[in-house]
């Protein structure tokens, strides 16, 4: 009942955010199953394979990147979707600290609201809620391709797609549990959330350097997008299990260190 | 039978900054208490630990016999709380406000019992459909007290609770404070710088400095023993004072200041012989108490 209401409370207050970045995500699914098709329709993909060098296809992730299949991906993997997915959960999971800073927490807390439904309630927000994202992009990137390109292009098997949807919300649970951790702690929500997002970044260019740059590789390990290679898995190359397994277990560990934190600190 | 509330060297230290030190004290069941003191003296930090939102650095408080911090979901079921800053969800309707707050209770809250609040602080249902960011500071307030009272709880802690609020709601919280009194059945632990509110509703005051209860006395007390002040009027020059009057009287030319402790009946007596034109009383004011206490002047009551 507590906690019910409780997750009531905080989606009423984010509904904003998940309604119109769903809509934004959803949204780009299709535009790119559309541009697939025109450039299925002109004959395109073949030219663009001939343009581009062998090493600079290896980069971006074999042949699949001149391809239908590549572009109808694209939109589980392009940075700005990775980043704004990674953007979202960090707010979501930023809300213990922005209670704290707005007074709200002495009426909650000071009911008998025990504090661990704080955090349970902001862990299935921000876990919920992409994954409520990431799953209407999916249906959304499904139904596009089945209904607007009736024999356009090599559809990619859905189940390789579907795995890479689970790695990157399992990278995007990464942030948002990095973010309630954080939040556990701070009382202010700017902060929380400011910090863990331009750690997302930092992060993010960090893997994207250590591809084209050696001796940045070791320090890569310690992204999350390290974790993530979409390409490879959709050829089929390899099986992210691990990977997924990896992050998720990262981010399980961040979140009981919230609830640690968030059990023991003034409020 | 527990006291309602209990604190045994209750110290807080927020790093270096001492906020509590040592701080002891009981809250009888049913009593309604003053807590006093000025900014920053620990009030807040009090009834903060008293809701386990804060940990004390040492010492423990109770509320009903009960530690606040091992039994703190047992303490909060027994406790409505009114916040000195009135925190809101800014897009909730005031009706919404109070569904989603008696959602956290631990009991359901009685409808009948929420009418008659908002009957009482004039709450109206368009006032319960409009959103809380659009309402007066007063009206937010109310809100306030009527989230704190609508479980009725047996403890209310009541932080500011007339902050805002204008001279009618001022009587109905006072009347709402009375008629609980009355029932004997809440205590009622009351922080305010409205001293004559406090005055008025409280039982007991307890003023705190500086982390520390610095004197703890019930208004009846506080009455007997503050010294009076009276001006007495004569029909032309003022007399010398009587034998058992002189140490009292300062003689102005055309009347006397006294300053009088105790039952005012002996200088009534004592004044009955003199052509009296008038007697000016000065009536009891907790705030000159209050604020000898506050300004730790040598030879305040600390």
């Amino acid at each position: 009942m507590i906690l019910t209401a409780l997750l009531g409370r905080s989606l009423a207050r984010h509904r904003t955010l998940l309604v119109a970045l769903t809509g934004l995500l959803a949204g780009f699914q299709v535009v790119l199953v559309l541009i697939a098709r025109n450039l299925q329709r002109q004959g395109l993909y073949s030219q663009m394979a001939a343009l581009m060098p062998p090493f600079i296809q290896e980069a971006l992730g074999g042949a699949l990147v001149a391809s239908f299949g590549g572009t109808v991906a694209l939109g589980f993997f392009h940075p700005i979707v990775m980043l704004s997915l990674s953007c979202a959960a960090i707010y979501l999971a930023s809300e213990p600290a922005g209670e704290v800073e707005d007074g709200l927490v002495d009426l909650v807390v000071a009911r008998p609201v025990p504090r661990h439904l704080i955090v349970a309630r902001s862990a299935i927000v921000f876990a919920g809620g992409t994954a409520l994202i990431v799953a209407v992009m999916f249906v959304a990137n499904r139904g596009a391709v089945r209904w607007l390109t009736p024999g356009s292009g090599t559809a990619l098997p859905p189940e390789r797609l579907a795995m890479v949807a689970t790695n990157l919300l399992a990278v995007v649970w990464c942030f948002g549990a990095a973010s309630l951790a954080v939040a556990a702690r701070l009382r202010r929500r700017a902060a929380t959330a400011g910090t863990i997002a331009l750690a997302a970044v930092f992060l993010y260019l960090l893997q994207f350097a250590a591809a084209a740059w050696n001796p940045l590789r070791p320090f890569a390990r310690f992204s999350p997008f390290h974790y993530y290679e979409a390409m490879r898995t959709l050829m089929g190359a390899v099986a992210p299990a691990r990977d997924i397994a990896l992050l998720i277990s990262v981010a399980g560990v961040l979140i009981a260190v919230a609830y640690a934190s968030y059990t023991h600190r003034d409020l | 039978m527990p006291d309602a509330i209990r604190a045994e060297s209750l110290t807080k230290y927020y790093g270096p900054v001492v906020a509590l030190e040592s701080l002891n004290l009981a809250v009888a069941r049913g009593e309604v208490y003053g807590f006093l003191g000025p900014n920053g003296s620990g009030k807040t930090t009090t009834i903060r630990i008293l809701l386990d939102l804060v940990r004390a650095t040492s010492g423990l408080a109770f509320v009903d016999g009960l530690d606040c911090r091992a039994a703190s979901l047992q303490v909060r079921e027994r406790v409505g709380y009114l916040p000195a800053e009135m925190p809101i969800y800014r897009e909730l309707t005031g009706d919404g406000y109070l569904r989603f707050l008696s959602a956290l209770q631990a009991g359901p809250v009685d409808a009948s019992f929420l009418r008659k609040l908002l009957l009482r602080f004039d709450v109206s249902d368009v006032d319960l459909r409009r959103r809380l960011d659009h309402l007066s500071h007063g009206m937010k307030r109310k809100f306030g007290i009527i989230q704190a009272l609508m479980g009725r709880p047996p403890l209310l802690i009541l932080d500011e609770p007339t902050s805002g609020l204008d001279p009618l709601m001022i009587e109905a919280f006072a009347e709402t404070v009375h008629g609980l009194k009355i029932e004997g059945r809440t205590t009622i632990f009351l922080s305010s710088h409205v001293l004559s509110e406090v005055e008025r509703l409280c039982d007991r005051v307890g003023i705190v400095r500086r982390g520390r209860l610095v004197r703890e006395t019930s208004i009846a007390d506080l009455r007997r023993e503050t010294p009076r002040r009276l001006r007495v009027f004569f029909d032309g020059p003022a007399p010398e004072p009587p034998v058992s009057l002189a140490a009292a009287v300062r003689r102005q030319s055309k009347h006397w200041d006294l300053e009088w402790q105790g039952p005012l009946g002996g200088v009534l007596e004592a004044i009955r012989e003199f052509p009296v034109a008038d007697v000016e009383i000065e009536p009891f004011k907790l705030e000159d108490y209050v604020l000898t206490v506050y300004s730790d002047r040598p030879g305040s009551p600390a």
